[in-house]
């Protein structure tokens, strides 16, 4: 019987050289950060000596179990740590603490471009993402015909799969993905490259799949697909456990919760916008009143070498 | 889907543990999966020769072409008879080749299998293995030119010739310890696959490849004799040209194995669970 239990997980997403130091004061908000949503994320950041951003708290204390059979779905906004959790249960991601145990062979579908090799054909692809999750030749022989089927694409398995759209190359991710039946079958929002009449088909399958007494373990922003195919949910909001519940109920408060937060963004928004013209208008100013003074366009080469100067002097203040 | 099937495998997967018994059994679960690598290695040479006509010949012609090319014209330089240098240089070049390729290959490994390590939990080492098989390919149809080259010029094997066979045992040793360190350290810091690029490039003066090490005195040789290279192709290329080698080459060689080893050990054992987070 497969399980999955999750434990105190903690994860710091480090970040190397990806932020660079803000070298302005931020815009001031005429909105209370107590209340701004918009602020809470901000706040998973965590920042060097220096004010450089050099990782994200991106799991901080996630605990669930999913018993045989179970199907969680996992929702919250975006960069809410969704995708970093599937991957820690895939195995890819090792937690800085806490315990993820797995009972049972896993299948992850986390990214439709990853885990496949973009100048390999469709048909060799089949291969190495059987060899890579652990399945024997024969199984892989055995599958063959299944997975071609399923993904109706026909003669373009013999092609690279480079040469495949967005949605192709879905339908052979998720084709290879459940056709091996792993006991915990993981997927990230992979319907949104999909047509209708192939959802249609998925989740016929994943239902079948789940029949079974699979686990599934499902985020998405598609209320509906949630509904259909999962029991319980789980709300993560800036890596941490909001809510966990039936699908149902955990959906109307963060559904609710979203709307509040928009609210509030579009306000904020507002007043950055109007703050960050007013500021262009200030530097249009300043720009025209060098153009008077020198007689020339401050377009193109001007504007070019400011810029430099200011990356320039940019680097030389962070030593 | 079908009923027959047998019950899957049952598998408890406990992440959170790390260290050097993950790096060690990393490296054997990695090895044991000789299917996965072999494929992936042979996916990797039939997309680089996909769209050209001749496809893996490339490898032998190149490598004949450089040999000649080489002889030709270095041997001029050279006391030795024609058919020795010719063979001197051909065994030689392929195993110094073999090696920079360790170092040079090393340093993307990781990067290169970014796609894979992010989307599917496999041993790390499963990279490393299809790097180093794809070099030992090329390695076998360079030699291949190298011995087709030296029997037309006369050369016979003698019995000491098998004593290169613990030497080709050591080099891939070394390939595994090579890859994983330099490809967890460069993939974490990228300036290293370009400082490995500019001195590897400086490698081949001062390693007795296209000059031979016996016919120098002085300083030059006592660099030859510092650089490691030197005592690692010497252990296969002296028996192969019916000479013992240098005990101390050995015994340089086994040093540096062990070293190397332990410096794998370390660094595997210290950075390997971060590795997703830096590709």
């Amino acid at each position: 019987m497969s399980h999955v239990s999750v434990k105190n997980l903690f994860l710091n997403y480090p970040l190397y050289q990806q932020a660079p130091i803000p070298d302005k004061p931020q815009i001031a908000h005429s909105v209370d950060p107590e209340n701004s949503a918009h602020n809470h994320r901000n706040e998973t950041l965590i920042r060097g000596g220096n004010n450089a951003i050099i990782g994200v708290r991106a799991l901080s204390g996630i605990s669930f179990e999913v018993p045989s059979g179970g199907r969680l779905a996992i929702m919250g906004e975006n960069g809410s740590g969704k995708t970093t959790l599937l991957q820690v249960l895939a195995g890819i991601y090792a937690p800085d603490s806490g315990e993820v145990v797995i009972d049972g062979q896993t299948t992850s579908v986390v990214n439709i471009n990853l885990g496949m090799s973009l100048e390999a054909s469709g048909h060799n692809n089949i291969t190495l993402r059987g060899l890579a999750a652990g399945r024997s030749r024969r199984e892989i022989e055995e599958r063959r015909a299944d997975i071609a089927a399923f993904s109706e694409l026909g003669e373009f398995l013999d092609l690279p799969v480079q040469t495949y759209s967005a949605g192709m190359r879905m339908r052979l991710n998720f084709a290879i993905a459940t056709a091996f039946q792993p006991d915990v079958l993981i997927l990230d929002e992979w319907l949104s490259a999909g047509d209708a009449a192939f959802r249609k088909k998925a989740t016929a399958r994943m239902q079948s799949f789940v029949e079974q007494a699979g686990i599934l373990i499902l985020a998405s922003h598609s209320r509906a697909l949630m509904e259909a195919t999962c029991d319980r949910a789980l709300w993560l909001d800036c890596g941490q456990i909001r809510a966990e519940g039936k699908v149902g109920e955990v959906a109307n408060a963060y559904d609710e919760e979203m709307i509040r937060r928009q609210k509030d963004r579009d306000i904020r928004a507002q007043a950055e916008l109007e703050a960050a013209r007013a500021h262009a208008t200030f530097v249009g100013q300043v720009d025209q009143a060098a153009q008077s003074e020198n007689g020339r366009s401050p377009s193109g080469f001007y504007s070019f070498f400011a810029r430099l100067s200011r990356i320039f002097l940019r680097a030389i203040g962070r030593k | 889907m079908r009923e027959s099937e047998l019950p899957p495998k049952s598998a408890v997967v406990t992440i959170g543990r790390h260290g050097l018994s993950d790096f060690f059994a990393d490296i054997l679960q990695g090895i044991g999966k000789v299917d996965v690598w072999f494929t992936f290695a042979m996916d990797d040479m039939q997309q680089r020769y996909r769209r050209s006509a001749l496809g893996l010949l490339w490898i032998m012609m190149s490598y004949a072409f450089f040999v000649g090319g080489i002889s030709f014209f270095f041997g001029a330089f050279s006391q030795a008879s024609p058919d020795r240098f010719i063979a001197y240089v051909a065994i030689g070049y392929a195993m110094f080749a073999f090696l920079m390729a360790q170092v040079q290959d090393g340093c993307q490994v990781f990067v290169n299998a970014t796609t894979w390590i992010k989307s599917v939990s496999m041993p790390f080492s499963i990279h490393v293995l299809r790097s180093i098989f794809r070099a030992v390919f090329t390695l076998a149809l360079n030699l291949i030119v190298a011995f087709s080259a030296m029997l037309v010029m006369g050369w016979r094997p003698e019995l000491v010739a098998f004593l290169c066979l613990p030497g080709f045992v050591i080099y891939l040793i070394n390939a595994i310890a090579i890859q994983y360190t330099f490809g967890l350290i460069a993939a974490r810091y990228r300036d290293v696959a370009h400082l490995t690029n500019s001195i590897t490039r400086i490698m081949i003066f001062v390693t007795p490849v296209l000059w031979v090490r016996e016919e120098l005195t002085g300083a030059r040789a006592i660099v030859a004799d510092l650089n490691p290279l030197t005592h690692y192709i010497e252990i296969i290329r002296a028996p192969l040209l019916g000479d013992v080698p240098r005990l101390s080459s050995w015994a340089i060689v086994l040093a540096i194995t062990v070293l190397l080893l332990a410096i794998a050990s370390v660094t595997g054992a210290h950075m390997r669970r971060r590795l997703p987070y830096w590709i």
